[in-house]
């Protein structure tokens, strides 16, 4: 059974790579790979900049930060914006860019949750080569497609799929997010071209992942047997719904999801809470507080006290002493004891702060 | 009558990052903020419950990049600097608050815990390794390992000699730090792929965690769902997580750490306070930063923040730790009923968040680990190893791949902002293994090189570099740490694989990326 390609989701590659704006990147000779670097005009299968690989979006989603303080606290210096580091010693390297390619045929299936995957590849040009030779003319009416297989519990063997259903790929993006919407199954994929007349010509086949349930098994245990409103209120217990839930075993993944009870990501949502509206961005604002400077000098070896306290002069007998200064008034007698004759100075400057506010 | 079991575990980590290319690096302040703000009152209550013969039990995972740095003489070094910085702010802002005495008595407090900390740091050799293996020796605390460098497990299916490497790298480094091999694991983000449980077999690890999807969604159905541990096929015992415990905690109804009396996060004399004042404690560009000093409490949902009230907190402290001990007494009263066997509830938290996110964490544990030592029967606190020796038939299942991040899979990790990284990761893990078979026993310079390769390797695996990505701060530095070292990666592995080793470049990648002495590259197979 052939079906439509479901939602498709590619995410905007153009934030991904350290620096989006490079120019084509050089690949670094490796003596373990290819020392080829694509051409990037080579028929259909032409390699453009990342940025520019056409991004079908179907719902965006984001990671609600807001959810995640607690987690991010542990990297919160308070800087928002990025300070510049030097360059150091090691790298003339930190000057390069990762390979954009390694050449290689590669494709592979990596899970991303009980409904969706991801797929990245790379097909090297001498594939590309010998598929424009073997094919003829055909080649360029064939149009990039991932063929998503259904292989749950079977022995895949390229033709014995449960089904099957086909997305058109820029082949250029190098990556993306596959819905196949059914835990617990497991996927196979392949890239390939399809043709005008129907056939399916496989350049490259991924490794196969077995997506998790999205609920319990529905295997039980002749020995560990519990039965299933046993179940339900242990389930219920053990994902914080308590044990009165009135769901059925298998939707109640679904309603601790709804109700954010899930990972420590959600659990960080009621610690920030209170916390993060006090983060809240006014549109406008002012804050103003007010300080005291009181310095002076005295003979280095004099003793001097300040409001009654003892204080610590520099060696060439200055001061300098720093106070917040809260509304009111402030009485602060300076008091010099010369070390060498019995003679006492004192200097008391009066403070008063008085703030008002408009509004 | 005991009735059931609670299994505190805190999960310390921290990415290594470590600089010695320059002379203050903001990164390095992770670090230095939770050596003050959560490692060192761990420790501190540790020795107080010590001083009282208080036979605790905790669970800790001491990650191997974090004891790699807490056992680093550059970094230790600059941690007593940097501690006395905050010391010598601590005594400025005494001075500055005098007219002001409900903040000189917050002053006092922080001038009094950061040279606690410096006095506790000394006492330890400055190497707050040994701190914690102390406590394992006394039989009090369990560490526990985890992956070398905290690579994400579920998203290395397709390079499992990396898995391996993470988990071997991981044991040897145990071995070297605390004098035995290790029992259990935190696995990386809670991140676990069937089969991985062989892995953790192999290197004679005995239990790990899941999230409590892990094992009820596993196969077959687990009878006593995360109230009893299970094993794999292998034969590793899993714990899954209790999320009422954790909710508790962190929930927005019931949680604890956002009432209005604890201490407001966000608040820092390094932005509240006049630039000039401030700028010898700040980032040396001038940037602002956080110093520690936070003088306000929550105090409500508005901008409008009162002066905290570290005794007030402190009764906070005590009443949430009194409520987390009931609740957990209830839930174990009727677990045991429903059961007809004795519970344990797994309350897994990130170590970071005690003290450093929530300030008053450390003092909710000392209480909570008193009450429920002297207030009540129904309740003891084990480890999973005392656990596993006590109750030692469980139900087989396949625990279901699942981790703890948000929404509970690999998209945290998997995502716009970082997926880029995988293709690089799996191709210099491709590299290293063919390296691997290609040099079976090499030596002198060459040996060197392909242990470099590997620690590279291993570096840029961090999950905390996707993390940092998709969440927003710090991004330029996680993609910057992710790209050099993959860089660094191949080109070591290109001058190894052509016997072409520039001995320079080498011996400054290995000062530079010091982690893991120890390492033998052979592990990555």
């Amino acid at each position: 059974m052939k079906r439509k390609a479901k939602t498709i989701q590619k995410i905007k590659r153009a934030a991904s790579k350290p620096k989006p704006k490079g120019k084509p990147k050089k690949a670094l000779p490796l003596k373990t790979v290819s020392r080829k670097t694509e051409t990037r005009k080579k028929g259909h299968f032409s390699l453009r900049l990342p940025g520019r690989a056409s991004a079908p979006t179907a719902g965006k989603h984001e990671i609600p930060l807001q959810e995640m303080k607690v987690e991010q606290a542990k990297f919160y210096t308070g800087v928002m914006e990025q300070p510049v580091y030097q360059k150091s010693v090691v790298a003339e390297l930190e000057h390069k860019e990762l390979a954009w390619r390694y050449g290689e045929d590669i494709l592979v299936l990596q899970i991303r949750d009980p409904w969706w995957a991801h797929a990245y590849w790379d097909v090297s040009t001498s594939t590309v080569d010998r598929l424009r030779k073997e094919m003829g003319s055909s080649f360029g009416g064939g149009r990039w497609h991932l063929r998503s297989y259904d292989v749950s519990f079977i022995n895949f063997t390229g033709s014995n799929a449960h089904r099957f259903f086909d997305t058109a790929v820029d082949p250029d993006a190098g990556n993306w997010y596959l819905n196949f919407g059914s835990p617990g199954t497991s996927w196979c994929v392949d890239l390939g071209l399809l043709l005008p007349d129907g056939r399916f010509i496989t350049v490259l086949r991924s490794n196969t992942v077995a997506l998790p349930l999205d609920g319990p098994s529905w295997v039980t245990d002749e020995e560990w047997m519990i039965p299933d409103d046993e179940f339900r209120r242990l389930y219920g217990m053990s994902v914080g719904l308590g044990p009165n839930v009135s769901s059925p075993v298998g939707k109640l993944w679904q309603e601790r999801l709804k109700k954010d009870i899930s990972s420590r990501g959600i659990a960080s949502m009621g610690v920030s809470s209170p916390v993060r509206k006090g983060q809240e961005k006014l549109p406008f604002w002012l804050v103003v507080d007010c300080e005291l400077i009181v310095y002076g000098a005295t003979e280095p070896d004099a003793r001097v006290t300040v409001q009654g306290r003892p204080i610590k002069l520099r060696k060439d007998g200055t001061f300098t002493l720093r106070f917040a200064l809260p509304d009111g008034r402030q009485d602060i007698p300076v008091v010099a004891k010369s070390a060498k004759i019995d003679e006492t100075r004192t200097i008391t400057p009066v403070v008063t702060r008085k703030t008002t506010r408009q509004p | 009558m005991v009735k059931g079991y609670l299994c505190m575990v805190l999960h310390g980590h921290l990415p290594y990052v470590r600089h010695p290319e320059h002379e203050d690096f903001l990164e390095e302040d992770w670090l230095y903020e939770a050596i003050t703000e959560t490692y060192i009152p761990l420790i501190a209550m540790f020795e107080s419950l010590d001083r009282d013969r208080v036979n605790f039990r905790m669970t800790m995972s001491v990650t191997p990049t974090l004891a790699s740095m807490l056992t680093d003489t550059l970094l230790q070094e600059r941690y007593v600097k940097h501690i006395n910085s905050l010391i010598e702010l601590a005594h400025k802002e005494v001075e500055r608050t005098r007219w002001l005495p409900e903040f000189q008595k917050l002053a006092v407090m922080y001038l009094n815990l950061f040279t606690h900390a410096r006095d506790l740091f000394e006492r330890y050799h400055r190497n707050l390794v040994l701190a914690f293996k102390r406590f394992q020796d006394s039989g009090n605390l369990e560490i526990i390992t985890c992956g070398a460098t905290h690579g994400f497990f579920p998203l290395m299916d397709v390079a499992k000699p990396s898995v391996r490497a993470q988990v071997r790298v991981a044991a040897a480094n145990y071995e070297k730090n605390f004098g035995r091999r290790p029992r259990g694991i935190w696995l990386p983000e809670c991140g676990y792929m069937p089969g991985d449980d062989e892995i953790l077999k192999e290197n004679g690890i005995k239990y790990f965690f899941t999230d409590s999807h892990g094992i009820l969604h596993g196969t077959p159905r687990p009878k006593y769902g995360v109230f009893a541990p299970v094993y794999c096929k292998s034969g590793v015992a899993c714990f899954g997580r209790d999320m009422e415990s954790s909710k508790q905690v962190w929930s927005s109804v019931e949680g604890y750490p956002g009432d209005y009396d604890y201490r407001e996060f966000y608040r820092d004399v390094g932005f509240d306070l006049d630039y000039d004042y401030i700028r010898p404690y700040i980032h040396p560009d001038g940037i602002r930063i956080n110093t520690g000093i936070k003088y306000y409490r929550i105090s409500g949902p508005g901008n409008e923040k009162r002066p905290y009230d570290p005794d007030v907190a402190r009764e906070k402290a005590a009443s949430h730790a009194g409520n987390f001990m009931f609740n957990r007494e209830k839930q174990v009263e009727y677990l045991y009923e429903a059961l007809g066997r004795r519970p344990i509830i797994i309350s897994p938290y990130d170590a970071e968040l005690y003290g450093h996110w929530w300030f008053e964490g450390p003092q909710w544990l000392e209480f909570l680990i008193r009450k429920v030592t002297f207030d009540q029967k129904a309740i003891r606190m084990v480890t999973p190893s005392e656990y596993l020796a006590e109750n030692p038939r469980n139900q087989v299942i396949t625990p279901s791949m699942s981790s703890w991040g948000w929404k509970g899979y690999s998209e945290v990790w998997l995502q716009g902002s970082n997926d880029w990284v995988y293709r690089h990761l799996h191709k210099a893990s491709r590299v290293m293994t063919d390296l691997v078979r290609r040099n079976p026993d090499a030596a002198g310079m060459k040996r060197r090189a392909l242990n470099q390769a590997l620690r590279e390797l291993l570096l840029a695996q961090s999950s905390d570099w996707a993390f940092i990505m998709a969440t927003g701060t710090h991004v330029t530095y996680a993609q910057q740490r992710t790209k050099n070292h993959l860089l660094r990666f191949f080109r070591v592995a290109q001058d190894a694989a052509g016997d072409n080793i520039d001995e320079g470049f080498l011996k400054e990648l290995e000062d530079k990326d010091n982690i893991f002495p120890e390492i033998d590259y052979r592990v990555h197979q």
